[in-house]
């Protein structure tokens, strides 16, 4: 599997995939990534802050970093030979000013059509 | 009266017009959140307010849950996973209020508006995704709350900075 490759797998946060029945489990994957935003968009944010609220650049690199964070779980996931994805889990952290590390973990499994 | 334009030289007064509109600025814009600071507030809680009415509406009833099982759907032909987030931060109004507060203790009022908004949006996004994604119904949803983008250097370390909220579940139909 080349590095990169955009790989869909399904993926849940309970114990199964509904309407499938899991055939084997493959054991843990994880995925990780560290993102900072650039400093004009930290000034940006600054002003926002005045009157508080949503701080949309913010929103928009967190979400984009876990899309990334999820799509290495899902290669991992793919490597040991599974299709799917259960119990998955987020983990947040602030690592350095101004950068987050965003986690996502979860346990390879395969499923079957029921 | 302005004879000391002519003998100071040009960028000496352009130093002066740099630090004059810094000092300015901070004491300018801790005033407008004073004053203007609910305004925002209170119109992004009508917005909040009157999107959860109409999904309501559309979902007939709350389309997200939090038990590992479905409740209304009997058969499940596919699940994938849903989730969204949202990132907020108290004005420099309630930030002062909050810091002030915190010398006493107690309950405080100011960053408690700020966290209830922030989850409440977050939730909300998540049954908006899901009725735009398809899926009927969420389940097993957990919401995580985390501190991002904050400095963390010595004294600063307890400070608020900006929050993140995140929502996600399993879509099903």
């Amino acid at each position: 599997m080349q590095p990169g490759a955009t790989i869909s797998l399904h993926m849940s946060n309970v114990e199964t995939i509904p309407g499938r029945t899991i055939t084997a489990s493959l054991g843990l994957v994880t995925g990780s990534t560290v993102r900072a935003k650039h400093i004009g968009k930290d000034i940006l944010a600054g002003f926002k802050n005045i009157v508080g609220g949503e701080i949309k650049a913010y929103t928009e690199l967190l979400m984009e970093a876990r899309t990334e964070a999820l799509g290495r779980m899902m290669l991992d996931a793919a490597q040991r030979g599974g299709n799917a994805v259960v119990n998955v889990r987020f983990a947040t952290s602030s690592v350095a000013g101004g950068a987050a590390e965003l986690f996502a973990y979860g346990t390879a499994v395969i499923v079957e059509q029921e | 009266m302005f004879e000391f334009l002519n003998s100071t030289p040009i960028w000496l007064l352009i130093l002066y017009g740099i630090v004059f509109l810094f000092s300015a600025f901070f004491p300018a814009a801790f005033i407008y959140s004073m004053l203007f600071g609910w305004l925002h507030e209170s119109k992004r809680t009508k917005k909040l307010i009157s999107r959860e009415q109409r999904i309501a509406a559309i979902a007939g009833g709350d389309n997200v849950h939090t038990l590992s099982s479905p409740i209304n759907i009997e058969k499940v032909s596919s699940a994938g996973l849903v989730m969204t987030n949202i990132t907020v931060s108290p004005s420099w109004w309630q930030l002062f209020l909050g810091n002030i507060k915190s010398i006493f203790g107690g309950q405080i009022k100011s960053y408690d508006n700020v966290l209830a908004y922030g989850r409440a949006e977050a939730i909300q996004r998540l049954r908006e995704q899901a009725l735009g994604e398809g899926w009927s119904e969420v389940i097993n949803v957990r919401v995580e709350t985390s501190m991002v983008m904050n400095k963390v250097k010595g004294g600063q370390q307890n400070k608020i900075g900006t929050l993140e909220f995140l929502a996600f579940g399993t879509g099903i139909k």
